[in-house]
């Protein structure tokens, strides 16, 4: 029956999302509650300017005038961190969408079943994907719920704006990690190549801001994380190019599994 | 040759694996056809192709030669079609370790799209299954009973089921002996394959004999009956002479050794028991042939060494 992998991968799950939101709502209420009033946030942005400026490239928050904001300081003490935790949900969920169960023998009860293999695919990424959302739902309303409780002014929109953004590069981790593992069909390699891509893109990025100019800044192109600029999102609100062309490869990667799935052995 | 009937039919089905060591060839052209109303035994020994079989049938992996069909229909082109009549049990039974039984079966339930929870429970109570606990509780026979209630509970037109037996107590064994033939009286199929050579006599109808990837035979399980023997151990208080043994009908193979004697027999117990009735017994005992020494005497020592010569071969 159509929903029914989709639906039992909800129920399975209801608990971790619990525990990843509550965590993240804590993270984004935690980073609210240290930002007692603007005269503290500009001692802050002070104390970080006295920091080398590659440091703060890495852990992009150089822009000391977005810093100096609640909003830009919301967007690197919360958003900066997030899509790093963000991604190591990407990787474990990517690997629940058919490498876990073939690891332990279960896809073949599974697959003996009248359900095609895109099915299982489909299903399983959408309730991952929709279990992301409500992650990021409680995050953002543990920000929400911290923010309403200080005097700070808060662009609440343009945290929306910023934690929405998120989504999909999100998303492009995931769908990356489950062709990996539906190509290589090793768990434990797959984890080694995600995790090694997602770093590399990291560290493409983070090179490619701390040298503009230069042919290491044209590379941050093939970086997720050129697609995820909380820093401008906060100031300049969401970009919807950046948006869609993460969806799309999402999208792409997604139907590269579904392809690569239907036309190999189960478990050999 | 094609039968428009069968239930099972595979036309030269083939599967090689390759691996970093090079090709193994796991199923070589395998011509088989199971009817309606048929439980037909797949008999060999570990390694020799069974799981790749039903694998194939499965559209777990896909064949590198050949084709198989069910109902008539591609194996691999219809098979989501195909799964809704079929019923499956792993030779590796896994399944979601923090589901309770009753969580399985409504999960595989509802991806069938059917409401057959109440003969499943039927059959749970029927193979003394305790449905509260926890997958990872189970024991790995009460594993084996759930999946045999997966396979069983939408009452489908065939059953695959891979060594169905293993890990089961005997009086479990019995009632799944029954659940067998009650499949076959109303006219369903069933596929198993086995390597213990009792439970294929006690139930199938035909077997099919593979080794090596290859289809050695195909038999009625009372052809079969022809070649079987046993094995017998005389315990006995004073040693007696192997000649005692001389032209005993169906005694053959006789061996002293420090347990007593050890013979081949094949028949009635009658006349070896009536030879030794001078004696004083302590214990008797038999073994099963092993399939190997089926196969040896069923199709001699040219056939086993010829084969024997090819797996080495590979």
């Amino acid at each position: 029956m159509t929903g029914a992998i989709f639906s039992h991968a909800l129920r399975r799950n209801w608990r971790q999302i619990l525990y990843w939101g509550l965590g993240m709502a804590l993270l984004g209420f935690i980073v609210m509650w240290v930002i007692p009033d603007v005269d503290a946030l500009q001692r802050t942005t002070e104390m970080l300017q006295a920091m080398p400026r590659p440091l703060l490239q890495f852990l992009n928050a150089d822009d000391m005038a977005a810093l100096a904001t609640p909003e830009g300081f919301i967007s690197i003490g919360f958003f900066s961190r997030a899509v790093l935790v963000f991604a190591v949900y990407a990787v474990s969920f990517g690997l629940r969408v058919t490498a876990n169960e073939e690891d332990e023998g279960i896809l073949d009860v599974l697959l003996s079943l009248p359900v095609p293999r895109w099915r299982v695919v489909v299903e399983k990424f959408a309730a991952y994907t929709l279990m992301f959302l409500i992650i990021v739902a409680l995050s953002l309303g543990g920000l929400w719920l911290a923010t309403s409780l200080t005097t700070l002014p808060v662009n609440m929109g343009r945290v929306l704006e910023s934690g929405v953004a998120m989504i999909p590069v999100v998303l492009v981790m995931m769908a990356l990690t489950t062709l990996i593992a539906v190509v290589v069909r090793r768990k434990a390699t797959a984890v080694a190549l995600t995790s090694g891509i997602i770093v590399g893109s990291y560290f493409i990025d983070f090179l490619g801001r701390a040298a503009s100019g230069t042919a290491a800044d044209s590379l941050r192109l093939v970086s997720f994380f050129n697609y995820y600029d909380f820093q401008a999102i906060i100031q300049t609100g969401i970009r919807i190019g950046d948006v869609v062309l993460l969806v799309v490869v999402t999208l792409v990667l997604l139907g590269g599994t579904v392809w690569a799935f239907a036309r190999r052995d189960i478990g050999t | 040759m094609r039968q428009d009937n069968a239930v099972i039919e595979t036309d030269r089905l083939g599967k090689v694996y390759s691996g970093r060591k090079g090709q193994v060839r796991a199923l070589d052209r395998l011509d088989l056809s199971v009817q309606p109303g048929e439980i037909f035994g797949y008999l060999g020994p570990n390694g020799a192709g069974k799981t790749t079989t039903i694998r194939l049938l499965l559209d777990l992996i896909r064949p590198t030669m050949g084709q198989a069909l069910i109902f008539g229909q591609d194996a691999r082109e219809n098979s989501v079609e195909l799964h809704r009549r079929i019923g499956f049990l792993p030779g590796e039974l896994n399944l979601w370790k923090n589901l309770t039984g009753d969580q399985v079966l409504d999960y595989v339930n509802s991806v069938r799209g059917r409401n057959d929870l109440p003969y499943a429970r039927q059959l749970s109570e029927r193979l003394s299954l305790d449905m509260g606990i926890r997958v990872r509780c189970y024991s790995s026979g009460n594993r084996r009973k759930l999946g045999l209630v997966i396979a069983l509970m939408h009452k489908p037109d065939l059953l695959i089921l891979d060594e169905p037996t293993n890990g089961l107590d005997p009086l479990i064994q019995q009632i799944f002996h029954d659940l067998m033939r009650e499949t076959r009286a109303e006219g369903r199929s069933v596929f198993l394959s086995s390597h213990i050579l009792s439970e294929v006599q006690a139930i199938c109808d035909r077997v099919g004999i593979l080794r090596g990837g290859q289809l050695q035979a195909v038999e009625t399980v009372s052809a079969l009956r022809s070649a079987d023997f046993r094995w017998v151990t005389l315990r006995l208080r004073e040693p007696v002479s192997p000649r005692l043994f001389d032209g005993l009908p169906g005694v053959s193979d006789v061996i002293q050794s420090s347990d007593g004697i050890r013979l081949r027999l094949v028949g009635d117990f009658d006349p070896l028991l009536r030879a030794v009735e001078s004696a004083y017994i302590l214990d008797i005992r038999t073994e099963e042939p092993s399939l190997e020494e089926i196969f040896l005497t069923y199709y001699g020592s040219h056939a086993l060494s010829a084969t024997s010569v090819e797996m080495a071969a590979r």
